[in-house]
């Protein structure tokens, strides 16, 4: 249960500086406020929107945080004695996926009743379907993340590398997560021909832990 | 059949022979200044030695 | 040597291109439904399939790479995937105008269509990543894993429109129906052109390939004449 350890590491180290989690839930706000501007927020087409808006706050300020998962060991060559410690590179991984998992979920649940205010929709009816939604797209989100934030770390232009490569490979995920969201939020159940974009969001989450579990050590060890 | 569909069709023709041409000018042009660099690079280091 | 061969093969992919064009053109009647406009798809499909190969060839060499550790698997990743894009693109804008014509739409989010758009748009960043990173081998193992991830979307691509209802047409080749929806004659010309389109990408990537050894023995050089 080492990779336990590592997330537990990570979670209090941010909690105590802080500097991303802030960071990324007042840009998540700022944009779920510009957003207000772009459509009419008061509309009955709401509902029909919120899914795709959400997720893509949650996916602008994931990269935030996920830039930071691995770029925080770099002062004092943080990560080359995590490697050099007994830690294999896939509980390293998996550690610092859950850390990110945590906190992004957490900004979600904050970000989920300040959107229902703003935008006038009633999210509470449906609650634990929508948190399940939240919780595959959010791994899905955060095991690429994390993967592709160990791929760029030592990279000069890595704050502009990481959406550039992640973005384009969540994107099942992030459109049935939007799609299954925005069922749920216009006040109807998961069924019927909606169930492949579960499908597909589970087989996602699935494919890209393994692979990246898989994979990670390769990219980690120099 | 209206007379865009012929039209069109030389067009998507004509788009798919010319996307790989540009591609084969991209290579040719590229192999040409790499031997370029060789031959001066090797000009030079002859020079020097 | 080599270089013949690539000159060899080259020219029978151009002339089988040229050969394919004539009958394409002069040969073959237009289609009931569509009329002339369907001979676009003797470039969009043989494109999309040479693409795949080039993908599938890039996942190869980046799993040969990750277990051997020889860079000529890499630059074999590297250069299939920058052919693969050229495919792709003719792929994905001869799809573009034939949808002009039988949609009335350039570009339609379906399945099949946004899983394309993302495939050209993950093997791109793979570029991107390579252009980053300036460590020979830390750029070979990287891009080796981004490769292995990218293929993903690449076979999500193939079962798209198996797996949802697309605007884009379902499968059509009887290899993957069982069945014979299309005129023999219009099929076999399909593989006759995926022929011509895969040996003029094997060119191309060979061609790539003999630059990257070109590239090292400049930056040997370059080495020499900076130790001088």
């Amino acid at each position: 249960m080492i990779f336990l350890q590592v997330a537990l590491k990570d979670l209090r180290s941010e909690l105590r500086t802080k500097e991303s989690l802030n960071a990324s839930l007042s840009f998540a706000v700022v944009i779920l406020l510009l957003f207000s501007f772009a459509f009419d927020p008061s509309g009955e087409a709401v509902a029909e929107f919120s899914g795709g808006l959400l997720w893509l706050v949650f996916a602008f300020a994931g990269a935030l945080i996920l830039n930071r998962s691995f770029a925080r060991e770099l002062p004092n060559d943080c990560l080359e004695v995590l490697l050099a410690s007994p830690v294999s590179g896939a509980q390293l991984f998996l550690g610092k996926s859950i850390a990110s998992f945590v906190l992004l979920l957490g900004i979600e649940l904050l970000c989920l009743p300040i959107f229902g205010i703003f935008y006038n929709l009633t999210w509470t009816p449906r609650f634990l379907p929508l948190l399940g939604i939240f919780v595959l797209g959010t791994w899905g989100l955060t095991i690429l993340g994390t993967l592709f934030s160990a791929l760029t770390v030592n990279l000069s232009l890595r704050e502009l590398m990481l959406p550039m490569l992640l973005y384009p490979m969540l994107i099942p995920a992030l459109m049935a997560a939007m799609r299954l969201t925005t069922i749920l939020l216009s006040g109807n159940d998961i069924g019927g021909d909606d169930l492949v974009w579960l499908r597909l969001l589970v087989g996602f989450d699935v494919v890209f832990t393994t692979l990246a579990l898989a994979l990670v050590e390769t990219i980690l060890v120099r | 059949m209206d007379s865009r569909n012929i039209q069109f069709m030389f067009w998507g023709l004509a788009v798919a022979w010319g996307l790989l041409a540009i591609y084969v000018v991209m290579l040719a042009a590229r192999e040409n200044r790499l031997q370029k660099q060789l031959e001066s690079l090797k000009r030079m280091l002859e020079e020097k030695q | 040597m080599e270089k013949n061969i690539r000159i060899g093969i080259g020219a029978l992919a151009g002339l089988l291109l040229l050969r394919n064009l004539y009958v394409i053109l002069f040969n073959l009647p237009d289609e009931m439904d569509q009329g002339p406009i369907y001979r676009i798809f003797f470039y969009h499909l043989p494109a999309y399939f040479t693409a795949m190969c080039c993908y599938l060839a890039a996942l190869a060499a980046s799993v040969l790479y990750l277990t051997k550790r020889d860079l000529r698997y890499d630059a074999v990743a590297m250069a299939a995937t920058e052919v693969g894009l050229a495919f792709a693109a003719v792929n994905l804008i001869t799809g573009m105008i034939w949808g002009r014509v039988i949609w009335g739409i350039w570009w339609a989010w379906d399945a099949r269509l946004t899983w394309a758009l993302i495939c050209w748009l993950v093997y791109f960043g793979y570029l991107m990543l390579r252009q980053a990173i300036d460590d020979p081998s830390e750029r070979a193992k990287n891009s080796a894993v981004l490769s292995i991830f990218s293929f993903v979307s690449v076979a999500i691509t193939y079962k798209a429109i198996e797996w949802w209802r697309t605007q884009h047409p379902g499968p059509v080749l009887s290899f993957r129906t069982g069945k014979q929806l299309i005129d023999p004659g219009m099929e076999r010309m399909l593989y006759a052109n995926f022929l011509a389109l895969l040996l003029l990408a094997i060119v191309m990537v060979t061609v790539r390939l003999h630059q990257e050894t070109l590239q090292r023995q400049i930056d040997g050089l370059r080495r020499r004449a900076h130790a001088l």
